[in-house]
Parts: structure tokens; sequence; C-alpha cells
């Protein structure tokens, strides 16, 4: 019984590492939908394979983003104070586009005329 | 007795697991680590023999008070300091120069590196005039701050000083074409602002950038509730 279950923790010791180096592809956003709705805006949709590619994992993760669906609130307020997407050395700095540019992020921008 | 001896012995079995597993994340790491500084030697003779052929271009160095080309706040170039050659689509749109004399001045900066030109206000380091016409009679600034409720649940109010805005301009300038002067009658949103209305007619173009959130948003949303 010993024997299977170190097997079995083997198993997961070796998968991990690979796992962890995946592509996750797109992640939505869609919490505090009633105040986006206020705003104008729609959800967000967080383009992870894009940012694999431009940062390291240790740049965001743990210290940015907690790496877990759900566990970061995020909010403008937050990214404006630079947390979240607003750290100071990403979407609050000229080494990326600036958080008033809406609809680079959020859908359903209404066009103004 | 016979308890600890068992999960003593547990641990043990899994221990080389754990050790394998933590060895092959580890080198993996190393690596890459290693990796990157054998390309950042291999890059580096590179740049040298590059930087050492003549100059074609003039160094572009934002932090060089006698670089000839200034960058704006997307690290674009902005302008070269020269009215008669315009160079950048920055340009086009309305973001102007900073020319060569303004920067070497040592005036307050922002942190995106442009003139404060409100602080240099307020620290009475320069003094608006009403009008190019001499004639012009000044008209004192307006005390008038202003709260505007932001949209959305978690950003902060903004408040509005109208002083600040009277030292440039006259009431002309924004009501009643861009501002309907009564309060609550402009739908304001960032969508619209950074699609150029409202405060984005002027701001981002020829006041200070809309990427400078926290200068508007100043009032927290418990404080306008209570």
């Amino acid at each position: 019984m010993n024997k299977l279950a170190a097997l079995s923790i083997l198993a997961v010791a070796l998968v991990l590492p690979a796992v962890s180096s995946g592509e996750i592809g797109n992640i939505k956003i869609d919490q505090q939908k009633h105040s986006k709705a206020q705003a104008g805006v729609g959800v967000v949709t967080f383009p992870h394979t894009r940012h694999e590619k431009l940062n390291k994992c240790g740049d965001c993760h743990p210290k940015i983003f907690i790496d877990k669906a759900g566990a970061n609130k995020i909010t403008m307020k937050g990214n404006m104070e630079g947390k979240f997407c607003g750290s100071p050395n990403c979407h609050n700095s000229p080494r990326a586009f600036a958080l008033y540019e809406c609809a680079k992020c959020h859908e359903n921008v209404k066009k103004i005329k | 007795m016979k308890a600890p001896f068992k999960i003593g012995k547990t641990a043990l079995l899994f221990l080389p697991a754990v050790i394998l597993g933590f060895a092959v994340f580890v080198s993996g790491t190393f690596n890459l680590a290693e990796s990157a500084t054998a390309k950042a030697a291999a890059a580096k003779p590179a740049g040298k023999t590059e930087a050492a052929k003549p100059p074609a271009q003039q160094a572009i160095d934002p932090t060089n008070a006698s670089s000839v080309i200034y960058l704006d706040t997307a690290g674009k170039p902005a302008g070269i300091g020269d009215p008669n050659a315009p160079p950048s689509a920055a340009f086009k749109l309305g973001r102007g120069w900073h020319p060569q004399a303004l920067s070497a001045v040592g005036l307050a900066k922002d942190r995106f590196g442009l003139i404060d030109w409100a602080k240099l206000v307020r620290d009475n380091v320069i003094k608006p005039k009403p009008s190019l016409d001499p004639a012009d009679e000044e008209m004192p600034p307006l005390k008038l701050d202003v709260l505007i409720p932001a949209k959305g649940d978690f950003v902060d109010d903004v408040i509005y000083p109208h002083e600040m805005h009277t030292w440039w301009l006259k009431c002309e300038v924004c009501h009643p074409n861009i501002f309907i002067p009564a309060k609550g009658e402009n739908n304001m949103t960032m969508v619209a602002i950074a699609q150029g209305q409202f405060c984005g007619r002027c701001h981002g173009k020829v006041a200070f950038p809309l990427a400078d959130c926290k200068r508007c948003h100043t009032s927290p949303k418990s404080a306008s509730k209570k």
C-alpha cells in the first residue's frame, strides 16, 4: 500500500513541472459585472498565452496574481494604485499600453461616433 | 510507539520521490538561468561591435537633455525640439514636442517626464497671462471644486478643480460646448473620455495624459457615500 502511494507521489512530482510550463490560453474575468455595466464596459478576456511570451511566470505569480482562478479581486481602483494589471512595470508604465485604453481589455465597449 | 514509527517509515518512503521531483524542478530552472546568461554573453560582443561603428544617427536618450529626440509616454519619438520638422505620428495626433530649451531649465516634471504645469503655477514659478491681447481683462481663477462620482463601484471619485483650469482657460473654452454647465447633466464615462470627449478633448493631447489616473481619481468612494 505504502509503495503504491509512494509511486503515485513520484508520478505527480515528475509530471507537475511539465504541466506548469504548458500554455493556459485565455482567462475570462467576469467579476463585478454590475459595476462594469454601470461604467459601460463588458467583461475582460485576459490573454495568458500572449503574456507568457513576454514575461516569465515569476514576474507575476504569486506576488502580483495568486495563481488560482477567482482568488484575485481585480478592480480598476487596484490597477490605478499599482496592483494587478497596473503594477509599476506593467500597464501603469510606458512598457505596456495605458489603463485608460478600455477597449483593449474590456469587451463590448461602445464606439462613440 | 508503533504509530510514529509507521509515519516515519512512510515519510522515508516518500522522501526519494520528493527529492527527485525537486531535483527535476531545480535543474530545469538552473538550465533556464544558464541559457539566459549564455545568451547575454553571446549578445554582448555583437552589441559592442555595432556601437564601435560610426554613429549614423544621433542617440535617442530621453534622460539626456542634449538628446535631439524626445519620447512620448508610450516611448515613441514625440519630437525633435524643432517646430519646423515634426517627425512623428504623435505630433500629427496633436501631441506636442518637448523643446530642448524647456527640458534643460529643470522645470518640475510628473512621473511621465512631462512638465507639470499645474505644480509650476501652484509653486509660483510661472504666472500665466489672461490673454495674448494685452487689453484683455484678467478674470481671477474660479475657486470651485466639483465632485464627479465615478460610474464603477470600485473606482475613486473625481474632484474637478475649476481653479487650476481657469488659470489657463476662459469659461467659453469648455462651456457649453464640451460640458453643459449644470451638475449631473454631463454623462461622462472613461470610455467617452478615452475616445476624445469631455476631459479627453485636452487631456492626453495638450494636457497631462489620461494614463495618470490618480491625478483626477482622488476622492475615495466611501467618502462620498457617508
